[in-house]
């Protein structure tokens, strides 16, 4: 039973680690129907950047993840410009962006690469233990990753359902030419979306570095994501939310109990198993609502 | 020539979808407080025009002047200039609330009080809406939609409204309060309003001046009650064949 609740509290805190992923992918889904493939090197890029903000320059971890932060929101919002807003202008078909976003995806990580080289570094920050509760054991770390995982998440929410411009962009993932009638700008909601995708993918690219390791390809991880947000139903967020906290906990309780040399598997597993029964995800809706 | 300047003025507009010509040297326009009518049948070129002026469409050549300035090239600044347009087939945000689709409205406007006066003013006119104003604005009817639509567009206090067939899809009785409210903003506030239709007589008969689009050409225009009179005009737009 103690063996159980610790794995899950250490499955809730990488739940939360892909929630952030997964609602990265929706976001940009809601709104421009395509999947986002550059977004997992946003991920490898803001780690990197806290990374040497904190080896290179020795400035304090807080302070490393908020310049982390403000770089990923600078490359995101660099890549939608780039990459995607002729297209878009265009109305491209979205095999294109995808195409594009894939091309995004190499550049970011080949310049990772070139610049820092690909092996595997630990995270230079400070172990700061475990606090137990009870019998059971709780790695500090994972608390704070999931505190403020969700403490994103939060804003978020309360920027999109409590804010004029997340009404906004509400009303654009809705219908984009008709919320260009109500005089809303495109390009500005585009940037919004992309800067969110920015803190989404940084903060999780800091945790997830700090669990496991920091190197260009670890972005590879947002296969778990896009699991997680097809199990929950592709383009919600709350779906996404869902998604990933059910993946998180399966995951961990599958590498506890039965081995971690299957945890993969059991992801794909489960969902072979939730789109048998739920074609559209555990909470997806074939409508036009999506945020 | 009209006494006043033109708030709205087209001039020789051609417009293509790729290599076809939707609309042919179009020129027309707009004096403040007149209510015009753009008629014309099926794919003769009405909701283009409108999207162009509203700036979701590019055009190929011609001019559009606005309050005596070339129309912006982003829709969100034509909004800001003053023109709103009602698109055709409504196009509610059927997620959100009747309250969160008029406030959609005011997107352009950051005074909150006068938006909140310029809300009450809307559901005075389409006192439906405010028996409704938490419903999911897919949850209305057809004429409660339309009442929406137009609702949501005064709500960025436009100088110039455009309808894009705004009686289409809906039972005789609701045209009937839809165009009372169109003629009471006009003549109560002096909204300059345009409007296209495939209904001829409704329009012509609530218009100032019309134009009679055709493949994508204006083949007459006039006042209202000499189109409604023309013989070619009832022939093909008012089905009236004989005297
Ligand atoms: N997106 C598009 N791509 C290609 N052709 C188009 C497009 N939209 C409209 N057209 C063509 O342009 C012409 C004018 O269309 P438009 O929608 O302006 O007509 P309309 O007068 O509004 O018709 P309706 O009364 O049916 O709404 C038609 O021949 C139509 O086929
Ligand atoms: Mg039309």
């Amino acid at each position: 039973m103690d063996l159980f609740l610790q794995q899950v509290v250490s499955g809730i805190s990488i739940g939360a680690i892909y929630s952030l992923l997964a609602v990265g992918y929706a976001l940009v889904y809601s709104v421009y129907n395509f999947t986002n493939w550059a977004f997992d090197a946003f991920m490898a890029f803001g780690a990197f950047m806290a990374f040497y903000a904190i080896s290179s320059f020795f400035l304090p971890f807080w302070v490393a993840a908020i310049i982390s932060i403000l770089l990923a929101i600078g490359m995101a919002v660099s890549t939608e410009k780039l990459a995607y807003r002729s297209l878009r202008l265009r109305k491209a078909p979205r095999l294109f962006m995808m195409i594009s976003a894939m091309g995004a995806n190499l550049a970011i990580v080949n310049l990772l690469n070139l610049f820092f080289g690909g092996q595997f570094r630990r995270f230079p920050v400070e172990n700061i233990g475990t606090f137990s509760m009870g019998q059971v054991s709780v790695g500090r770390m994972d608390v704070l990753a999931g505190i403020i995982s969700f403490g994103v998440l939060g804003l978020l929410w309360v920027f999109l359902y409590r804010t004029k411009p997340g009404l906004g962009i509400r009303a654009s993932s809705i219908d984009i030419l008709t919320a260009s009638l109500m005089g809303i700008n495109n390009d500005a909601v585009a940037f919004i979306i992309f800067a969110v995708t920015g803190v989404l993918s940084s903060v999780a690219g800091i945790f997830y570095g700090i669990k496991y390791a920091v190197y260009p390809t670890m972005g590879i991880v947002t296969i778990k994501a896009m699991i997680a947000s097809i199990v929950g139903g592709l383009g919600s967020l709350p779906a996404a939310v869902v998604g990933s906290m059910l993946l998180g906990i399966l995951e961990t309780l599958v590498a506890g109990y039965i081995s971690s040399t299957y945890r993969d598997l059991f992801s794909f597993l489960f969902l072979v198993i939730i789109l048998l029964f739920f074609p559209n995800g555990l909470m997806g809706k074939s409508s036009d609502e999506k945020l | 020539m009209p006494a006043t300047t033109p708030m709205l003025e087209v001039n020789n507009l051609y417009v293509h979808y790729g290599g076809i010509c939707a609309l042919h040297q179009v020129s027309l326009h707009v004096d403040p407080s007149e209510i015009i009518a753009v008629i014309g049948a099926n794919g003769a070129g009405k909701s283009t025009l409108m999207k162009t002026i509203a700036a979701v469409k590019d055009f190929t050549s011609g001019s559009i002047q606005f309050m005596g300035m070339p129309l912006k090239k982003d829709p969100y600044k034509v909004v800001m200039d003053g023109i709103t347009l009602v698109p055709e087939g409504r196009r509610i945000f059927a997620p959100l609330s009747v309250r969160e689709n008029l406030l959609l409205g005011a997107y352009t406007r950051s005074d909150r009080q006068e938006v909140a006066q310029t809300m009450e003013e809307v559901l005075e006119l389409f006192p439906r809406l405010r028996e409704r104003l938490h419903q999911r604005g897919g949850t209305l009817s057809g004429g409660e939609q339309q009442m929406l639509a137009v609702g949501r567009a005064l709500m960025s206090r436009p100088k110039l409204l455009m309808l894009d067939e705004p009686s289409l899809g809906l039972a005789p009785i609701i045209i009937d309060t839809m165009f009372e409210a169109i003629t009471r903003l006009n003549q109560q506030m002096g909204l300059t309003i345009l409007l296209v239709e495939q209904n001829a007589s409704l329009a012509l008969e609530l218009c100032h001046r019309a134009y009679v689009l055709k493949t994508g050409h204006i083949t007459m225009e006039g006042n209202g009650r000499e189109l409604l009179e023309d013989e070619r005009v009832r022939s093909s737009y008012l089905g009236i064949t004989g005297g």
